[in-house]
């Protein structure tokens, strides 16, 4: 079963936009998908959004339901398609953007895609008023960059229409009520500490807060009983054989304390104004499915 | 010099990659050789698991090596731009400092995919070069696109050589920027668009297309040491379904690169014999609660072994021929105590790789 962290009381609802974040494996995919059930769920409708290849989201979303609209965003067809209204038609965007001289310069250089991605999720927001959109982000530390990149290219632009397109992604898709961050950990002292790392940057350089810090395949806690019987038995008959039990767990033990002093320090950090809220999701023997996350997301109040 | 031999990891996130990839370099240099690790993964766990910080000097590993040696490259991703133009630009200062001015540097600091992998690849050829290191074991990052880096230095090559790059820096040469008559009708678009930075980006080109030739040569060292007939590639995964469509997918794209995966190495597949489980059972005056607890164990046992077992096979009827080796997996508090019980199974394979002195 799913426990909640420290912070009592409910979470801040989640804004139309979510963007789940974190590092390559820790489930973003799963806990997207599960925020994405849980919406469709409650209030009908939803969509789920997956950059690039759609495959990850079918494996979570098998019977996902007829609420639930699930959309691939291709970052290799982005620009063109975003690039419209900077050009005033899709005729002059592709006039201006495929062309030999131009398609190279797109395929290359950073920040052009990452901007037509945006403008087109900030389209399908658009599009879809009322309804919570799930964003399951790029695996990768570039997905914060992804997040500042509309911010940069305002204070670049200065004027113009490419300025009016990171203008209106920043309000229309990652002002504060307008979308949430959600970031996904694991229960892991390095990956933790890269994560809290994430979360700063995410606030203090893309001006969002992070709404909920979701700790997924967190062990439960070896029984002080059977340790203690363990240990007692190291004196006796079986002592190599109760030493080898003891040592392991001792080991699940002192990882989880690390890890749950970790989280602590994360949410004392932050106690400022806003915390962040923090969901532990359990380990289980097999890997949950998207009903599954969305299941333990919502007895935790995280949905 | 002799070139080194190269052994990429990649692997989709979350199996283990890292661990994996240090633990095969400690066993080579256990083995006598001179290795270097290289992440480009932009995470700390090598750092932790090896004691090597950031930088973009190799230094060596504090690990028990035996004869060997063992170095650690880890360049720090949020410099990457910045060492970039420092090797791009060694020998014009000038330029350097202009590209710091350039306000599209800020934002091309921020979403740099590639530039990174680039930069690395390049610190690697210098410290392979000075310490004479007969084997490079590149850890890439933990996604599917991890090996799109292969690729990028050719793109970006592409870029300079191709038409853009010529308008661009040629409008960087004007002393103003806007709309003129002899400019083609693209152009126009793309000033008009542009706006005001138009010459900051055409700032950038100009500079870019001065050091072309310099950056060619910066690409030949990825492509020489990634994409080299005897580069080994090795495909992590770890027994679940997502790690496994993650190698199929990356099996399908170096496949593309006309390059054939080596082995998959499949981490945490099994558990170590427990001996001792079966020894507590049937000891006498154990109680029931630490009896449900040794059931508990041999249940994640037996799950660890169904999945590995889906895993390898489904591996095995696609792929016939690949090599698949199963890894331990090791519960530790320490990062390097995995590390070193990896080493010690990979040490024991059969991976012709881990016997074959080079050439």
């Amino acid at each position: 079963m799913p426990t909640n962290g420290d912070t009592a009381g409910a979470h801040t609802p989640l804004a139309p936009a979510v963007f789940v974040t974190g590092k390559g494996g820790v489930g973003k995919t799963t806990v997207a998908a599960g925020l994405a059930l849980a919406a469709a769920e409650a209030d009908g409708e939803a969509v789920f959004v997956e950059f690039g290849d759609a495959a990850a989201g079918r494996r979570v979303l098998r019977d996902r339901p007829a609420g639930l609209e699930h959309v691939t965003l291709d970052p290799a067809h982005a620009v063109v398609r975003a690039a419209e209204p900077v050009f005033g038609s899709s005729t002059l965007a592709k006039l201006a953007l495929d062309n030999f001289a131009m398609r190279p310069v797109i395929r290359a250089a950073p920040a052009i895609r990452e901007l037509g991605v945006l403008e087109l999720a900030r389209r399908l927001v658009s599009e879809h008023p009322g309804k919570r959109v799930v964003f399951d982000m790029p695996a990768t530390g570039h997905s914060v960059a992804w997040l500042k990149v509309a911010r940069q290219g305002r204070e670049l632009f200065e004027r113009g229409p490419l300025y009016d397109v990171c203008a209106r992604i920043e309000a229309e898709l990652l002002s504060e009520g307008r979308a949430s961050i959600v970031v996904v950990t694991l229960p892991e002292r390095l990956v933790l500490s890269e994560t809290l790392g994430l979360c700063d940057t995410v606030e203090d350089e893309v001006g969002l807060p992070v709404d909920r810090l979701v700790v997924n395949r967190v062990p439960a806690a070896p029984s002080p009983q059977v340790l203690e019987e363990a240990q007692a038995l190291r004196d006796g008959e079986v002592a190599e054989a109760a030493e080898a039990l003891y040592s392991l767990l001792r080991i699940r033990q002192t990882v989880r304390e690390e890890v749950m002093d970790a989280l602590e320090d994360t949410v004392a950090r932050h106690g400022q104004g806003r915390e962040r809220r923090l969901t532990l999701l359990p380990l289980a023997n097999k890997a949950p499915n998207g009903a599954t996350a969305a299941r333990w997301l919502d007895e935790a109040g995280a949905t | 010099m002799s070139r080194p031999e190269v052994i990429v990891c990649a692997g989709g996130g979350g199996v283990g990659k890292t661990t994996t990839s240090a633990a095969l370099a400690l066993c080579l240099a256990q083995q006598g050789r001179r290795v270097l690790i290289v992440s480009i993964d932009p995470a700390r766990r090598l750092a932790d698991a090896m004691g090597v910080e950031f930088g973009t000097q190799a230094r060596e590993v504090a690990l028990d090596t035996g004869k060997g040696v063992l170095f650690g490259l880890m360049p720090d991703p949020d410099n990457a731009l910045r060492t970039f133009i420092e090797v791009l630009f060694a020998e014009e200062p000038d330029s350097i400092e202009r590209l710091l001015q350039n306000r599209l540097y800020r934002v091309l600091e921020a979403a740099v995919p590639g530039i990174h992998e680039m930069v690395t690849m390049t610190l690697t050829w210098r410290a392979s070069v000075e310490h004479d290191i007969d084997v490079v074991i590149v850890d890439t990052a933990p996604s599917r696109n991890a090996i799109d880096f292969i690729t990028y230095p050719k793109r970006l090559a592409k870029l300079l050589g191709g038409r853009a790059v010529g308008w661009m820096a040629a409008m960087g040469r004007r002393s103003n920027i806007g709309i003129e008559d002899r400019m083609g009708r693209v152009e126009k678009l793309l000033v008009r668009a542009l706006g005001p930075a138009a010459r900051d980006v055409a700032g950038l080109f100009a500079e870019m297309a001065r050091v072309r030739d310099r950056f060619i040569t910066l690409n030949e060292h990825t492509s020489e040491l990634l994409l080299h007939p005897s580069t080994q590639y090795y495909l992590v995964a770890s027994p679940t379904v997502a790690a496994r469509d993650d190698v199929e997918f990356l099996i399908r794209k170096l496949r593309s690169l006309g390059v054939q995966a080596r082995a998959v190495l499949i981490n945490s597949a099994f558990v170590p014999p427990r001996p001792w489980i079966e020894t507590l059972q049937a000891a006498e005056g154990v109680s029931d609660a630490l009896l449900e607890s040794l059931a508990d164990l041999q249940h994640e046992e037996a799950v660890r072994q169904r999945a590995t077992e889906q895993v390898t096979a489904s591996f095995l009827a696609k792929h016939p021929d690949l090599t698949q080796l199963l890894l331990p997996y090791i519960e530790a508090i320490e990062p390097r105590a995995i590390v070193r019980a990896v080493a010690a199974e990979l040490g024991q394979s059969s991976l012709g790789v881990l016997s074959d002195p080079v050439r």
